[in-house]
């Protein structure tokens, strides 16, 4: 698994700074978010309170296919998919039944799926896409931020273009000094929002 | 005759004789549990007796440990019950206290979270009163601790642990009023407790809880209560025979002075009020029995002795 290329967690108490950075790496490789998050900057400051997380994108264009998550093996009229992952077994299936009907496909277990007079060869069964999941790294991202984030900080405000990201949160209306803090940890990374 | 609190574990097989060795010995189970092949009991016997007990279980396969904790009933309190606080570290308190014989309820309070939003309710303020003991599960943050803490502690009667990310002196600095325990560097983690540092802090948990709780067993101790509630358990099972169909794992959970009884206040508290203990003696007359907050329930507070000046 790729690393992050910058990792910091910047806070007013030492050892809640600690803490915090155990939990946001926890959280990150929990939600598989270390294949997207390219740096990030945390800043916390429970004074005040305020919750900054600024970073960048990597970009992810891997879309899934049968191929990647299954292996194809043709024989007689049948053509058997054993299953690798299955984390996007159920969106296969689905792609599978709009494609060739319920009729012709069949699940006899967990880890095998088998397809019956389809017409299409292996290769091209191994070429279909089944997934994106940039589609949804907004809502996954946010939702790791979340979790990171301390849970009474429920005032939020979050930025999500396609490179970077600035997730904001307090106790108290967000004020305009805001976004000059972010710009600030911004420039920590060497990065402009 | 002194009580001390044991775990049996053992094998299914022939187990009834355990069972009927400490009922005659005079001491009480107050839970059995039996998984799979092998059954566990938490248990009340006499002090005297416990190498007996450790005797006739051995060839049966059978393992007699101390359980400071057997009898009580521990409030573990978490801050709500988001994925922030749940299911670590919350659970994993919640769940060593029980393999250390206590009763634990896992309390996830409704606005316990922030620093200046933080507050509880009398609902949340009265069922933690009803427990033995109180642990606080509390974040990471200092200056949060500091702030909220003199507002989630008002009201609260019982002993209370602090747990929470600062250390030790740290919190005993910042927690005001001053609780019972403090255990340090336990605050909010997303990770399962298993290194064995963290199980070394889990230990120091126990150890500190057990320590609030032996300092109110003494207290206990100089005032004696009317009536054991272990034996009060008995009494009831064999009084009000519709415990027996009650599904919860404890229906009837045995606490440091009172017990918890899980059939509903309104239709059944006469029956306990009026169930005989001996030579016409009531529980009615040494306990008060009190409509609990925890659901429907009953709450049974045995009155010490002098207050009734009854022992039995």
């Amino acid at each position: 698994m790729q690393a992050i290329e910058y990792f910091e967690v910047e806070c007013t108490e030492k050892a809640g700074g600690e803490n915090y950075k155990q939990i946001a790496n926890d959280v990150l490789l929990d939600h598989n978010m270390l294949r997207v998050v390219h740096k990030i900057h945390i800043y916390i400051d429970p004074k005040v309170p305020i919750f900054v997380a600024v970073g960048t994108l990597k970009k992810v264009t891997t879309i899934v296919k049968v191929g990647d998550i299954a292996n194809v093996n043709p024989l007689e009229g049948k053509i058997t998919l054993a299953i690798s992952d299955e984390t996007y077994l159920s969106q296969m299936l689905k792609v599978f039944w709009d494609r060739f009907g319920k009729d012709h496909v069949e699940q006899p277990d967990r880890f095998t799926v088998v397809l019956y007079n389809v017409p299409a060869t292996a290769a091209e069964i191994e070429e279909i896409k089944i997934a994106d999941p940039s589609q949804s790294l907004y809502k996954d991202l946010v939702y790791a931020l979340r979790c990171i984030c301390p849970e009474g900080f429920r005032v939020r405000s979050e930025d999500f273009g396609a490179e970077k990201f600035s997730f904001v949160a307090s106790e108290d209306l967000l004020t305009e000094p805001v976004l000059a803090l972010v710009k600030e940890k911004f420039a920590l990374m060497g990065e402009t929002p | 005759m002194i009580l001390v609190p044991i775990t049996y574990k053992g094998g299914v097989y022939r187990h009834n004789e355990i069972i009927d060795l400490i009922e005659d010995l005079g001491g009480y189970i107050v839970q059995k549990h039996m998984i799979a092949q092998e059954v566990v009991l938490q248990c009340f016997v006499p002090k005297d007796d416990v190498e007996l007990i450790r005797a006739i279980g051995k060839p049966l396969a059978g393992e007699v440990t101390d359980s400071p904790l057997v009898g009580t009933e521990i409030a573990v309190v978490s801050m709500s019950l988001e994925i922030h606080h749940l299911p670590h570290p919350s659970c994993d308190i919640a769940e060593y206290v029980r393999r250390l014989g206590a009763k634990s309820n896992m309390i996830g309070m409704a606005r316990g979270v922030g620093k200046r939003i933080a507050g509880i309710n009398d609902e949340e303020r009265d069922v933690i009163n009803e427990h033995d003991i109180a642990v606080f599960l509390l974040g990471n943050f200092e200056t949060c601790i500091e702030k909220k803490m003199p507002v989630l502690l008002r009201g609260i009667e019982v002993p209370v642990v602090v747990c929470g990310g600062p250390d030790k002196e740290a919190l005993e600095r910042i927690v005001k009023p001053r609780v019972d325990g403090y255990v340090g560097n336990v605050g909010r983690f997303m990770h399962r407790t298993k290194e064995s540092e963290e199980l070394e802090k889990l230990d120091e948990i126990i150890d500190e809880i057990t320590r609030v709780l032996s300092k109110r067993r003494e207290e206990i101790a100089k005032d004696p209560l009317s009536v054991a509630p272990a034996r009060l358990m008995d009494i009831i099972r064999e009084k009000v025979p519709e415990i027996q169909y009650v599904t919860s794992p404890t229906p009837l959970t045995v606490q440091m002075a009172g017990l918890r009884v899980k059939l509903p206040y309104d239709t059944y508290a006469d029956a306990v009020r009026k169930a005989e203990i001996e030579d016409g003696i009531t529980i009615g007359e040494i306990a008060d029995i009190e409509p609990s907050r925890m659901r429907d329930y009953i709450i049974v507070r045995v009155k010490p002795f002098s207050e009734t000046n009854i022992v039995v």
